[in-house]
């Protein structure tokens, strides 16, 4: 894809908008476009974690796994969504599992790469940290609901 | 006598921030105590302040609409308390009650916040470290969700 076109995408993006121009130049260079069909895993819970995923269309489930004879969904993402920023913290794996529940267009961000963007660059780290702070929030919030929800 | 600074600065949560950033966060922190049973922020008002945890127990709450309030987390001695001040829509998720008599250092966030957007370096330090603290907290929701699973 053009990289001009990727910008123009990117910056439309929920997650993306209003940012200058020079950071979506510099996230689009991380970014690759990636597709995966329904039923694909995108990402298992406790392996590596090196991407971020910008859903462009599709839905994503992600879920709990772990001790599980069936896998729990904590939510459905979709168009706008991110999925993935364990590559953020040690130890850089994944705590939930994404899957594909249909077919899913979205961008792969290179975390390592971003987060080396950011070090050096901390106006791009400061707009992208209030972001991905957001989403991680997001998480926390939703495991707590459905925690009291079964435990009393 | 240990100065505010030094304390802070001791502290592993401001671990190798650069002294003036301390010195800025030394400058928005106050003593404050709490008494028990006492309401420290509540969910879904505007997020202010954090907290650091001096002596005390803080109980970390949500409501659910079945059940009224229920405590997902306790604080202790030398926790952070509070990140939804530093990224929107700056409002609790939870809320938060002193269980016992609770001694704090509390900073103003809406003040700090106000540096940091205008101060990239110490709003990227500010964001890498509370996002951080979302994290931890997230990674023990999800441990605990995972131990409810286990026991079923």
């Amino acid at each position: 894809m053009e990289t001009a076109t990727l910008e123009k995408i990117l910056e439309e993006h929920a997650l993306f908008r209003g940012m200058k121009e020079q950071y979506l130049r510099t996230l689009v260079e991380s970014s690759t476009v990636v597709r995966f069909e329904p039923g694909d895993v995108i990402f298992e819970e406790g392996e590596p974690a090196h991407h971020s995923y910008l859903i462009r269309t599709g839905k994503v489930a992600l879920q709990l796994v772990s001790y599980r004879v069936e896998p729990f969904t904590l939510m459905t993402l979709e168009e706008g969504d991110i999925v993935g920023w364990s590559w953020l913290f040690p130890p850089y794996r994944w705590k939930f599992t994404a899957k594909a529940l249909s077919v899913v267009r979205a961008f792969s961000l290179d975390g390592r790469s971003v987060c080396a963007r950011c070090d050096e660059d901390h106006d791009l780290g400061y707009e992208l940290m209030k972001r991905f702070a957001q989403i991680i929030e997001n998480r926390v919030e939703a495991l707590s609901v459905h925690l009291v929800a079964i435990e009393k | 006598m240990e100065t505010l600074q030094g304390i802070l600065s001791a502290h592993p949560f401001f671990n190798d921030l650069p002294t003036p950033h301390i010195e800025t966060i030394t400058g928005c922190v106050s003593n404050v105590r709490f008494k028990a049973g006492d309401v420290i922020f509540r969910e879904g008002e505007e997020a202010n302040h954090f907290y650091l945890i001096r002596e005390g127990k803080v109980a970390l709450r949500i409501h659910s609409e079945r059940r009224g309030p229920l405590t997902i987390l306790t604080l202790g001695a030398g926790d952070i308390l509070g990140w939804s001040w530093l990224f929107p829509p700056y409002r609790w998720k939870f809320s938060a009650r002193a269980i016992e008599d609770t001694r704090a250092f509390a900073a103003d966030g809406k003040c700090l916040r106000e540096k940091a957007e205008r101060d990239h370096d110490l709003g990227y330090e500010l964001l890498m470290r509370f996002a951080h603290v979302v994290e931890e907290r997230l990674e023990a929701t999800r441990l605990q969700l995972l131990n409810v699973y286990q026991d079923q």
